[in-house]
């Protein structure tokens, strides 16, 4: 079944088949349905997870799990009741998951500087090769750094659109055909490894 | 009945499928070698590890992503690395725990690692409880979660297969500071660097792709992969023909492709 | 060379963590607390977005993917507000909002309540519209593309979509005369390439995180996307929509910052180097 849904989509980007493309238009809006339906079923397995840490009483975990719960149930709550669209949501969202993720991700800033500080070392040529890139490209994104020095610019530019981007075209080539090889061994059933490996013996 | 400028799209596409379906045929009489990759090599030495310093082996899939994206093929291949470590972990005796982002992932990983654990030997050793662990299906959320179970756990290997995206430099840069050795494989090209620069064996793009034919040495898979490489090898031709022609002004290359 | 000073070597190759954070917190604060005012060019990436937009005839519709989620709207957001502000200011175009992250309706009223459309006197279902959140990525990207009113007979709020006079003659990819993707996932950003410009043409802008630019650019290069720029140049939309805001202000962290850390490079280099000369000597 894999296979024909995958051959009738493919048919339909590459083939002018009569009837194909309300078939593809029905599967593809079917997808979408089924993984807004996905998003569901992360909730009701993060209830579950958590309603047992409660109930076990979970060292160090259950009130934070009693606290992610009625978050969950306020966040349901509100946005049934009052719309996602609302002012009330809006504010709800805000004041916690927007604040935190914006906090978290902020936080890859100060990794990324240690991280540089640890890793751009020239200890050997191929390092100071990457410690140099480094600096031109760090410096460059610098605006002010880029107004006065423009030579900045120009290099950055160089080594984006020459060595960079033709390294990614290798790198986007060789995942492409990675993922073709592997869609091929999924619809033909030869790719096991998500299935788990036991045979009917092993059973 | 063909859809101009997908022509030549379509004959590569097909072209690429005979590689592949050939290659698997002929894989079954000889098996193609391939080359080292040392991370997946490095997998019984991260293992082993754990065991010596009786501490657990993490694994994860990546905050992002779901299954109708296109990441989908890395996280099949995720799975079979992870049913690889799960059987090197039964074997050991070492945990290795699996924090999950995508709740629909739960019973896959569940099931591989049960396998895995059934095929050593160990079924009672595995508890999906305390293993499979479900921690949020927020990205941010997620990564909190993960970079929380390092500090307290300090796992002795922590193995990222899989779409990554901003949380790859949050749990490299916190696996480090715990001590945990490092595994690390996306096709996200631009987590590639932040991987790069911390852990310590790497595999790239379609390395990952390749990571249940490496472990498993399944000759229909080794044989997909010969497939993929000649595939590559035809990109290759097309790009030095294209090249020569346009030097040589002629546009029959880009005609070509643009079919 | 005595111990001291390859202890100070060595303590200089190994700054602690928390100094380093320390460092950059203040770099982070001080510039936005006490705005410097330093230099912000103008690059040719944020012109040509201008341009393209500034080129649009009257009546000429544009999808737009609010497809950043909250950790990333602090770097997508402002761009995407400056656009918005350009858009409006402009007149006489039709913006259809979709979002293919779960967070992308909240960060849209978001982004409006910052614009405030009204001002410019821009009405909703008239001038723009916002459709909601399309599960699926690419696979929304697609439906999108075959036929938009099959994927949707409602916006975000429940509201037919017949009632809005927007929407007239909106159907799939081929009624939108621009595409723009505001993004921190490259699910979406190379979605929107697949997906719609390869079978549709449509012209493409994009706008993602800055560590995302080596992954996009083979697009750019290959004409697939007529601009991409990065977040992280928000302040330069401002100064050419002339509405000053987050990214002008964050121009000055950026300078600082950077040149912070690209400090903390150099004395690790001079540490590590001065380190194994006195090692050698001794």
């Amino acid at each position: 079944m894999l296979s024909i849904a995958a051959v009738i989509v493919m048919a339909d980007y590459f083939l002018k088949i009569p009837g194909t493309s309300a078939v593809v238009t029905d599967l593809q809006n079917w997808g979408v349905i089924l993984s807004a339906f996905a998003l569901g079923f992360g909730a009701v397995n993060l209830f579950y997870v958590h309603t047992r840490h409660i109930s076990r009483r979970t060292p160090g975990q259950w009130p934070y799990s009693i606290w992610l719960l009625v978050m969950l149930v306020l966040f349901t709550v509100v946005g049934v009741s009052l719309r996602y669209t609302g002012p009330e949501y809006q504010w709800l969202y805000n004041s916690t998951l927007f604040a935190l993720s914006a906090t978290i991700y902020s936080s890859t800033g100060f990794y990324i500087a240690s991280g540089c500080y640890r890793a751009l070392k020239a200890r050997n040529s191929e390092a100071a090769v990457l410690m140099i890139v480094g600096l031109i490209v760090l410096l460059k994104n610098a605006p002010a750094l880029a107004v006065a020095a423009p030579v900045l610019v120009t290099m950055e530019n160089w080594l984006s659109a020459v060595p960079t981007t033709s390294a990614q075209r290798g790198i986007m080539m060789g995942a492409s055909l990675g993922a073709m090889a592997l869609g091929i061994r999924t619809m033909i059933g030869r790719e096991t490894g998500f299935l788990g490996r036991l045979t009917e013996a092993e059973r | 009945m063909l859809v101009t400028g997908r022509i030549f799209a379509l004959g590569t596409l097909i072209a690429i499928w005979i590689f592949a379906l050939v290659s698997m045929m002929m894989a079954k009489k000889k098996l193609p070698s391939f080359r080292k990759l040392a991370g997946l090599d490095a997998l019984p030495e991260m293992v082993g590890r754990a065991a010596e310093t009786n501490k657990s082996v993490h694994f994860t899939t990546g905050g992002g992503g779901s299954l109708t994206d296109p990441v989908l093929p890395q996280l099949i291949a995720a799975m079979a690395v992870l049913g690889h470590v799960s059987e090197l972990c039964a074997k050991y005796g070492v945990k290795v725990v699996y924090t999950v982002f995508l709740a629909e992932m739960m019973p896959i990983a569940t099931e591989v690692m049960r396998a895995a654990y059934i095929k050593e030997g160990k079924a009672d050793a595995f508890n999906a409880e305390s293993q499979v662990i479900y921690m949020s299906g927020d990205q941010f959320a997620y990564s909190s979660a993960v970079q929380g179970y390092a500090e307290r756990e300090r796992p002795a290997a922590n193995i990222m297969i899989g779409p990554f995206y901003a949380e790859s430099q949050l749990f490299a840069e916190t696996f480090f500071r715990v001590g945990s050795i490092q595994l690390a494989g996306t096709a996200r090209g631009y987590q590639i660097p932040f991987f790069a620069v911390v852990c310590d064996y790497l595999l790239i793009a379609e390395e990952i792709y390749a990571a249940g034919a490496y472990l498993s040495k399944d000759p229909a898979q080794v044989g997909s992969i010969r497939g993929q490489d000649l595939g590559k090898a035809l990109a290759l031709i097309l790009m030095i023909l294209g090249l020569l022609a346009t030097v040589a002004g002629s546009p029959f290359i880009v005609n070509l492709l643009k079919m | 060379m005595s111990k001291q000073e390859k202890n100070i070597w060595e303590k200089l190759e190994n700054l602690p963590r928390e100094f380093i954070y320390g460092l950059l917190l203040i770099a982070f604060i001080l510039p936005m607390i006490n705005p410097i005012g330093l230099p912000l060019p103008i690059t040719p990436e944020v012109k040509k977005w201008y341009d393209t937009i500034e080129a649009l005839p009257s009546g000429a519709a544009i999808i737009i993917d609010q497809g950043y989620s909250g950790g990333g709207e602090p770097e997508c957001g402002p761009f995407a507000v400056a656009v918005y502000h350009h858009i409006f200011k402009k007149g006489g175009l039709r913006v259809i909002g979709v979002a293919t992250t779960q967070e992308g309706p909240l960060l849209w009223d978001k982004a409006m309540a910052e614009v405030n459309p009204e001002k410019y006197g821009r009405k909703y279902g008239v001038d723009y519209i916002m459709l909601g959140y399309f599960s699926g990525v690419e696979t929304a990207m697609a439906a999108l593309g075959k036929d938009l009113r099959a994927l949707t007979s409602t916006d975000y709020k429940g509201a037919s979509l017949d009632q809005y006079p927007i929407m007239q003659g909106i159907k799939g990819a081929t009624t939108f005369d621009l595409l723009i993707c505001y993004t921190t996932g490259g699910d979406q950003s190379e979605g929107w390439v697949r997906q719609w410009y390869t079978p549709y043409k449509t012209p493409y802008l994009c706008n993602v995180l800055a560590l995302m630019m080596p992954t996009m650019l083979p697009y750019q290069k290959a004409g697939q996307i007529v601009s991409l720029t990065k977040g992280a140049q928000a302040g330069e939309m401002e100064l050419l929509v002339k509405m000053p805001g987050r990214g002008i202000a964050s121009a000055d962290v950026m300078t600082m910052t950077g040149l912070l850390v690209a400090a903390f490079v150099v004395i690790g280099n001079i540490a590590y180097f001065a380190g194994r000369a006195s090692k050698k000597k001794a």
